[in-house]
């Protein structure tokens, strides 16, 4: 036991710190006065004091992190903090099933946004703004996740991806650079998080909304504080804001954080992804306006690319807001927009899916078999803008890509094996797994996964973290060969 | 770039042609025998096929030349997408109304050994015609085995390469043809005689005459058709469905390991084989399971029946036979996709069945699990084996390639189907049935529906699925680049 005490020391810490930023709904709770001052409280006390008792019992064996220790702690902090976070809700509302509030929290710190919960207007306005602070607290998880962590743990070819981020790269001890790398990316995330907040409000939204909205936004999330989502507001102009924040935070944050400090656009003309990500989005758009007007599912070509541009933004990002219920849309474009989920978000970006860079890999790895089938001598690197891909990162990505299709398939069979219906069990997968949230079906856009068995929705949970920690972190932590000393 | 230096390729594929054209000569035969009524149909056919092989072959005589790589991707390419145009003159010759589109999709579904059917009546079609649309599964179940023992390999498709290390013969990159003669002729001769033994014991088992050869041509091949509209289930005999699962699991196996097998006369080539281990395993394993899950939903059959028909259907659709003892298509939804899944993988490698082979789901596997290790120990080096080769670069590059462009290719194919107004659980069902050249899907294409349902463009989909899936996609996909006809 003692040996994992450097890994449950930093994850006593984290949970400390957890407990402390529910501090945050509490006095949002206090100066609203909404009656969810109680959930609050005991909760915070609860988080603090099993984080400083975990911090404080494992003190004395505290040393510099190994790649193994890595893994453990990510897994640790992604599937003990869902308990935490659930607490408030928990509390809150007692005839809620501790599933039910697991689930919740795990869809608000993935930023997945797959709810559970009905008549979300009628909530106390600090539950709403837990739910959607989760999202962007997961946001911030996942940039340091997806840009220093990662990479150093060699996830799915993710080694590849790190050369834009600064500090040194040494494998026997992880802190100093995730330190500084997280420093620099968490400001750029807190300056969109403003920027968003604040041009929500000044299209119109009230500042509480705003706030709560620019989270979701920002983490790529899909809490609302409206059953109706964005489509409650019915406004253009916050539909065109939430679209430019959602792609904004689609794109690499290491990219942002670059141009932010050489003040120029050229590290976004330097990215690799962004050519694809631009490409493919506004061909889907406009393809997808095109075949939905010949269904005449929305008056006029104006209004049907506005419905069209938000939900393939929307969804595609992994962010997870509506405007109308998509399921009314020839299943064709759903499924469209489904698949382009599953790969649309830049590595780097708050978004889920394989990512964008992988995508290109694979696209390009394809390309390469055609032509060596053709002339087998021939000597074809694959190239990523100038750099040459390795053998190793290929085979690490060729090998994500496999894993996250069976995985996709896997669970599409377990979930119809207890006895929900297919469109439903693959478009629940597809959703939680690429943390979008909202599927088809009895999972669409207009109810919610409060259909689900307690067993399905443990899986749907388990989605979400496998999707958020890239399959292979928890892949990994899962075999016995992890355990072998 | 002129048509001179595709001459070789064209005077094969006449040859092919001519032949071809021969073999319409044993339905009309059968015809002509037993007085069906079908006998124009096919001396018109005889002679179109035949003509058509002999003017392209005659005209390419003098520009003879070996066959390159280049040229055998353009021939297997052009011999499965023509083929079927003169597979289906019988039967649009003899049934008017049939279209073209149909007609295709029939008798491309009989050379792929796919055995999805928009016919339906066949109890009331003259034998020879079902004789026929058998008859095309046994000639390109004989072309699949020669194309993935001898051809693909030579071709480098999905790491074939890899695992042509048994087929006998040397290896010269520059000229196909004796290599493949050789090989092709140990093979036939092997599925010749595994051929005799299933038609005959089909008729020990029960089956008349007549329907243990077309039955025994539709297993062999592992395509599906039968001459019954409700497939074996008309027989409703345990000992057929016995021997059918027997017979469907040798011809699931590579036809290489067959023909070592018979030539020593020893059973050491199957204990040597990787395949056959994971080939039982994952059939045993699944029979168990599903069992286990019918008799676990409410008002179950007793469990000797259970366990007969899901042992058929297991056994038939994975292997991508796809002939049915019941209509399973009343199982829970479940079951079906168990069965989707297990067709997509479960055939090894020079097998008549289709799907990605076990070989490559093996590779894959191996390769996940390496990636996991090399997570955990980045500097440990730790290569994927095969029995005791270790796999190259290469070729793991080429299987990840090809596992990767398989999905992609039932994604979009998936996308088509449903973009064009098909129900999603069917138009899933047929991508994943046909490109794993399996034959029946689920709902409205299920074991007691058929293809006739689809328009035109779907159908014109699924005969392409079927293609895709048999030329193992890469053959198909290359043809298709511009790199591909550029000098």
């Amino acid at each position: 036991m003692q040996r994992y005490f450097p890994v449950l020391n930093p994850l006593g810490l984290i949970i400390l710190i957890f407990g402390l930023l529910m501090g945050i709904p509490l006095s949002v709770s206090w100066l609203h006065a909404d009656n969810a001052l109680t959930a609050y409280d005991e909760s915070i006390f609860i988080t603090f004091a099993v984080g400083l008792l975990l911090w404080a019992t494992t003190r004395s064996r505290k040393r510099d992190l190994r790649v193994r220790d890595g893994f453990l702690l990510v897994v640790l902090t992604w599937v003990a903090l869902p308990i935490f976070a659930a607490l408030p809700l928990w509390l809150y509302m007692p005839d809620m099933s501790f599933t039910d509030a697991y689930f919740e929290a795990t869809s608000g710190l993935t930023a997945t946004g797959a709810t559970v919960m009905s008549g979300l207007d009628n909530l106390p306005i600090s539950i709403n703004f837990w739910r959607t602070f989760l999202h962007w607290i997961g946001g911030m998880g996942v940039i340091v996740l997806a840009v220093a962590i990662l990479p150093l743990l060699g996830i799915g070819g993710r080694q590849m991806f790190k050369a834009e981020t600064p500090g040194p790269m040494k494998e026997s001890s992880l802190t100093p650079r995730i330190a500084e790398t997280a420093k620099g990316l968490w400001v750029v995330y807190l300056l969109l998080t403003i920027a968003c907040t604040g041009s929500l409000a000044a299209v119109g939204m009230g500042f509480w909304d705003a706030l709560m909205h620019a989270f979701s936004i920002m983490g790529l999330g899909g809490f609302s504080t409206k059953d109706a989502s964005l489509g409650h507001f019915n406004s253009v102009p916050i539909e065109l804001v939430a679209m430019g924040f959602a792609l904004l935070s689609g794109i690499n944050f290491a990219t942002h954080f670059l141009a932010l400090r050489q003040f120029s656009p050229r590290a976004y003309l330097r990215d690799p992804e962004l050519p694809f990500y631009f490409g493919v989005l506004t061909i889907s758009i406009l393809a997808l306006s095109l075949y939905l007007s010949t269904f005449n599912v929305y008056d006029g070509f104006a209004n049907t690319l506005r419905y069209v541009a938000f939900h393939t933004i929307s969804l595609s990002t992994s962010l997870g807001f509506a405007t109308s219920d998509y399921t009314f849309w020839p299943m064709f474009a759903q499924l469209w927009i489904l698949f382009l989920g599953s790969f649309i978000a830049c590595s780097g970006s708050t978004g889920g899916g394989i990512k964008l860079m992988r995508a290109i890999i694979l696209y390009k790895q394809v390309f390469r078999e055609v032509v060596r089938a053709i002339h087998p001598n021939a000597i074809k690197p694959v190239l990523l803008g100038k750099a040459q891909i390795s053998d190793k990162i290929l085979h690490a990505v060729l090998a994500f890509s496999f894993i996250y299709m069976v995985t996709i398939v896997s669970l599409t069979l377990l979930l119809s094996a207890t006895g929900l219906e297919l469109i439903t069990a693959f478009s629940a997968v597809i959703a939680t797994l690429n943390n979008t949230g909202p599927g088809l079906n009895a999972v669409g856009p207009a109810s919610t996964y409060a259909v689900l068995t307690d067993f399905q929705t443990w899986v749907c949970a388990f989605a979400m973290l496998l999707g958020r920690l890239e399959l292979f972190t928890l892949i990994v932590v899962l075999t016995p060969a992890f355990w072998r000393k | 770039m002129n048509i001179r230096s595709y001459a070789p390729v064209i005077g094969a594929f006449g040859l092919i042609t001519m032949i071809f054209g021969l073999m319409m000569g044993f339905p009309l035969a059968v015809s002509f025998f037993l007085h069906d009524g079908a006998t124009t149909a096919y001396d018109e056919s005889v002679l179109i096929t035949f003509g058509v092989g002999l003017a392209l072959w005659y005209a390419t005589r003098n520009t003879r030349r070996d066959l390159r790589t280049r040229d055998g991707f353009l021939l297997v390419s052009a011999t499965w997408l023509i083929l079927p145009v003169f597979a289906m003159l019988p039967l649009i010759l003899y049934a008017p109304a049939l279209s073209l589109t149909d007609g295709y999709f029939e008798a491309a579904s009989g050379l792929t050994t796919t055995g999805a059917t928009v016919l339906s009546g066949l109890d009331q079609l003259p034998f020879s015609i079902n004789l026929w649309r058998c008859f095309l599964h046994w000639i390109g179940g004989m072309g699949v085995i020669v194309l993935v023992v001898a051809i693909l390999p030579l071709l480098g498709i999905g790491g074939r390469q890899m695992f042509s290390a048994e087929a006998p013969g040397p290896m010269k990159e520059s000229s196909l043809t004796p290599r493949i003669a050789e090989t092709a002729k140990a093979l036939w001769v092997t599925y010749l005689v595994l051929t005799l033994a299933c038609g005959v014991a089909l008729w020990l088992a029960g089956m008349p005459g007549w329907e243990a050869l077309i039955h025994a041509f539709s297993v062999m091949g592992l395509g599906g058709f039968s001459s019954w509209d409700n497939s074996i289930a008309h027989y409703d005999s345990a000992l057929i469905e016995g021997v059918i699962i027997v017979f469907a699991c040798a011809a699931g196996l590579n036809f290489a390991t067959h023909y070592r097998a018979l030539h020593r006369r020893t059973l050491t080539p199957y204990r040597e084989d990787t395949e056959v281990r994971f080939f039982a395993l994952v059939l045993v394993g699944s029979v168990l399971m599903l069992t286990a899950f019918l008799m676990a939903q409410p008002e179950p059959m007793s469990l000797p029946t259970t366990l007969r028909h899901v042992a058929f259907q297991v056994v038939s659709i994975s292997t991508s036979l796809g002939l049915a003892s019941t209509d399973y298509g009343s199982w829970p939804m479940f079951s079906q996709l168990w069965l989707l899944f297990l067709c997509s993988f479960v055939s090894c490698s020079g097998s008549t069945g289709g799907g990605i082979k076990m070989v490559r789901a093996v590779i894959l596997y191996k390769q996940v699990f390496r990636e996991i290790t090399l997570a955990l120990h980045p500097a440990a080096v730790r290569p994927v084996k095969l029995g005791r080769a270790v796999v190259p670069n290469n070729i793991l590059h080429a299987v990840l390639a090809f596992g990767f462009i398989y999905m992609v290719s039932i994604i979009i194919l998936t996308l088509l189907l449903g973009g064009s107004g098909l129900e999603m659980v069917t138009a899933f069902s047929a991508v994943i049935a046909c490109i794993n050249n399996t034959g029946p899907g689920m709902n409205a294409i299920g074991p007691a529906g058929n293809y006739a349902g689809l328009t035109d463009f779907q159908t014109w989909v699924c005969s392409m699925a079927m293609i895709i899936g048999r030329l193992e996609v890469f053959t198909l996909l290359v043809v298709l680049t511009p790199a591909f006809w550029r000098k």
